[in-house]
């Protein structure tokens, strides 16, 4: 979050044709602030998380416990960082629907690998190289062949789980590297330790939000997003940024799908759930505040988004809502969270920011 | 004396005879789609400071030769002379670095990036050590680099979306000269475009004629825009310019007249039937 206004303060900052008249006293003073905030791409989105997290506080007596922020994780750490991948991929104005099915094949290839006798650092590195070689074809036939990436993308989905079923032969795996009895450094760090798909989703988002925003790969990704012949008329190489996105998509859908086999301890060939993955991860980035229709988008947003639905799925549970109405409830709360933050980007929009 | 005998054999062999401030010259471009022939046979050449104005009906591969000119594609034959030299631009990269740029009708402005990031798009500053952008200093060399063309946009950070036509025009201009670009193709700067932003953009082009630096060919469909602002005039029918003239010694008349003619002519070779339909390319 600290990226986000490392980058929106010297902006509002330097903005004096923008900058609202002046107002004297406390409520001029939160007025500004108020409006400052909303200046954030991920305003509404902030605004809307935290009426959730008060709502679950207030009405669950057990939702404001370390060992509920514990419980909540799993349901948030993995979409943070699916949806910063595919922030990358909305931003150029395609999707990637394989991240799902990416996720669901990548640690039967790591468990394939370190079962041949292969170390586990070297497995997972071959596993990642694999997953940007996904990357790499789904780019190509967007970028290169010119197919619309939510074909190639769905075409991947079915080819990676129909791959992701031959080489388990359906049949769930117990992970390398993990036990329950003890868990190693390996798992510790790549998913086993309690905090550690935090750190690596933090890690990620900051990261990959400093790569949007600071870097030329992140004002390139807009550009070919919101004006794709003018950037290609600029000199932009349209058709390899639109191929590093899917790579970087793809490479974090690997590492997701290791992290949670890692947690769980077991690799589960399950297609259904996997669909469900690549779904809550575009979630994530749309509300977020990632444009579906590309040229805009935030990173950090995709991470408030991901808390956001985790904080749903979990508080509902705290509730103890009928696990047959969850779903119900989930879908509602989405639908109810948007127009919420469509009202407040209106409210932003008037507070200048575009 | 045998050393003037030996240039004078030798210049035209390998390049046409100097001409005093010549910075483009091109011979014989031919581009085809397929069946259908955008350029012909194009010959054209622009003087160091000259505005020259490009005018012809759509379809007469106005676009085509632009294109060809700054980069983004290659012609089927003939060659291009940048200030003497062959030129062979390999894509809009190697054009732009050897200073031969194009604002193009779309503009090539991302909406969604500020002021300043459009006008360093693809020349971005960067902190050496990091690779990242150097935001401040591209702030501080967009706001020197408008001033400079006298373009007033009080805030760079703001999206370009949010810009006039005019605003955005000029400042897809500026980034051209900002590039170090001393050849620049404009394409239909003026169209669709209220009189006060054309006004904006005639006196950018006013000054940068008046500084002398800057060659410039506009491309154009309106001749009275063209007779205004421009040097030289050059009418491109049917793939070949057809018609070149000094500004001060031509008139809307003539033009209009010479395009009449042509649609006469096409009509006449098609008998008495409907009016004839353009015998070129009507593609971009």
């Amino acid at each position: 979050m600290a990226t986000a206004a490392e980058r929106t303060v010297p902006a509002g900052a330097e903005g004096p044709g923008q900058r609202p008249p002046a107002l004297g006293g406390a409520a001029g003073l939160a007025g500004r602030v108020l409006r400052g905030f909303l200046t954030l791409r991920e305003g509404s989105v902030i605004v809307v998380t935290a009426i959730t997290i008060i709502y679950f506080i207030a009405t669950t007596s057990n939702f404001a416990t370390a060992d509920n922020f514990k419980n909540l994780l799993p349901y948030f750490a993995p979409f943070a960082i699916l949806g910063a991948g595919e922030v990358f991929v909305m931003i150029n104005g395609e999707i990637d629907l394989s991240i799902g099915a990416v996720y669901l094949l990548s640690p039967f290839i790591f468990e394939k690998l370190a079962g041949a006798g292969l170390p586990l650092v070297p497995a997972l590195v071959i596993t990642l190289v694999v997953c940007m070689l996904i990357g790499t074809i789904n780019g190509f036939f967007v970028a290169v062949v010119g197919i619309a990436s939510f074909v190639v993308t769905l075409g991947m989905l079915f080819a990676l789980e129909g791959t992701t079923l031959v080489i388990s032969h359906a049949a769930p795996a117990a992970m390398p590297g993990t036990s329950t009895l003890s868990i190693g450094t390996f798992a510790q760090v790549f998913g086993g330790g309690t905090y550690s798909e935090l750190i690596w989703a933090l890690a990620i988002v900051a990261l990959l939000q400093v790569i949007l925003t600071f870097t030329r790969w992140g004002i390139y990704t807009v550009s070919v997003g919101g004006n794709r012949l003018g950037a290609a008329e600029a000199g932009i190489n349209v058709h390899w940024n639109l191929m590093r996105n899917f790579i970087l998509c793809a490479t974090l859908a690997g590492l997701v799908g290791i992290l949670e086999a890692v947690r769980t301890t077991t690799a589960t060939p399950d297609p259904s759930g996997a669909n469900e993955v690549l779904f809550e991860g575009i979630s994530a980035a749309v509300i977020g505040g990632t444009l579906l229709a590309g040229g805009s988008g935030t990173v950090v947003g995709a991470l408030i988004g991901a808390l956001f639905l985790g904080v749903l799925n979990d508080g509902l549970i705290i509730k103890g809502v009928n696990a047959d109405y969850l779903f119900l409830y989930v879908g509602i709360a989405i639908l109810i969270a948007m127009t919420l933050n469509t009202f407040v980007q209106r409210v932003r929009k008037g507070a200048g920011r575009a | 004396m045998p050393d003037e005998a030996t240039t004078a054999q030798k210049a035209p062999a390998t390049e046409p005879a100097p001409t005093t401030g010549e910075v483009l010259r091109v011979e014989h471009i031919a581009k085809s789609y397929g069946p259908i022939t955008a350029l012909r046979d194009v010959n054209l050449h622009l003087g160091k400071g000259e505005v020259l104005g490009l005018v012809g009906d759509n379809g007469s591969g106005k676009s085509t030769l632009m294109k060809t000119i700054c980069g983004f594609q290659k012609s089927d034959t003939g060659r291009m002379f940048l200030r003497g030299e062959p030129y062979e631009p390999r894509s809009v990269d190697h054009a732009r670095s050897l200073g031969v740029d194009a604002v193009y009708q779309d503009l090539a402005l991302v909406d969604e990036l500020s002021v300043y990031q459009n006008l360093f798009l693809r020349r971005e500053h960067l902190f050496p050590a990091l690779q990242l952008v150097h935001n401040r200093r591209m702030r501080r060399e967009a706001r020197a680099a408008l001033d400079q063309i006298g373009i007033n946009i009080p805030d760079l950070n703001a999206p370009v979306a949010r810009l006039s036509g005019g605003q955005r025009q000029a400042i897809a201009v500026a980034r051209a000269i900002h590039q170090q670009a001393d050849i620049i193709l404009l394409d239909e700067p003026l169209a669709a475009m209220g009189a006060k932003e054309g006004a904006l953009i005639l006196d950018l082009i006013q000054r940068l004629k008046d500084e002398g630096n800057v060659s410039l060919i506009i491309v154009a469909h309106n001749y009275v825009q063209v007779l205004q602002i421009c040097d030289r005039v050059n009418l491109l029918q049917n793939g070949a310019i057809s018609f070149d003239k000094p500004t001060a010694e031509t008139s809307l008349e003539e033009l209009n007249e010479i395009v009449v003619e042509e649609y006469r002519r096409a009509r006449a070779a098609l008998g008495n039937g409907a009016p004839a339909a353009p015998q070129t390319a009507t593609r971009r």
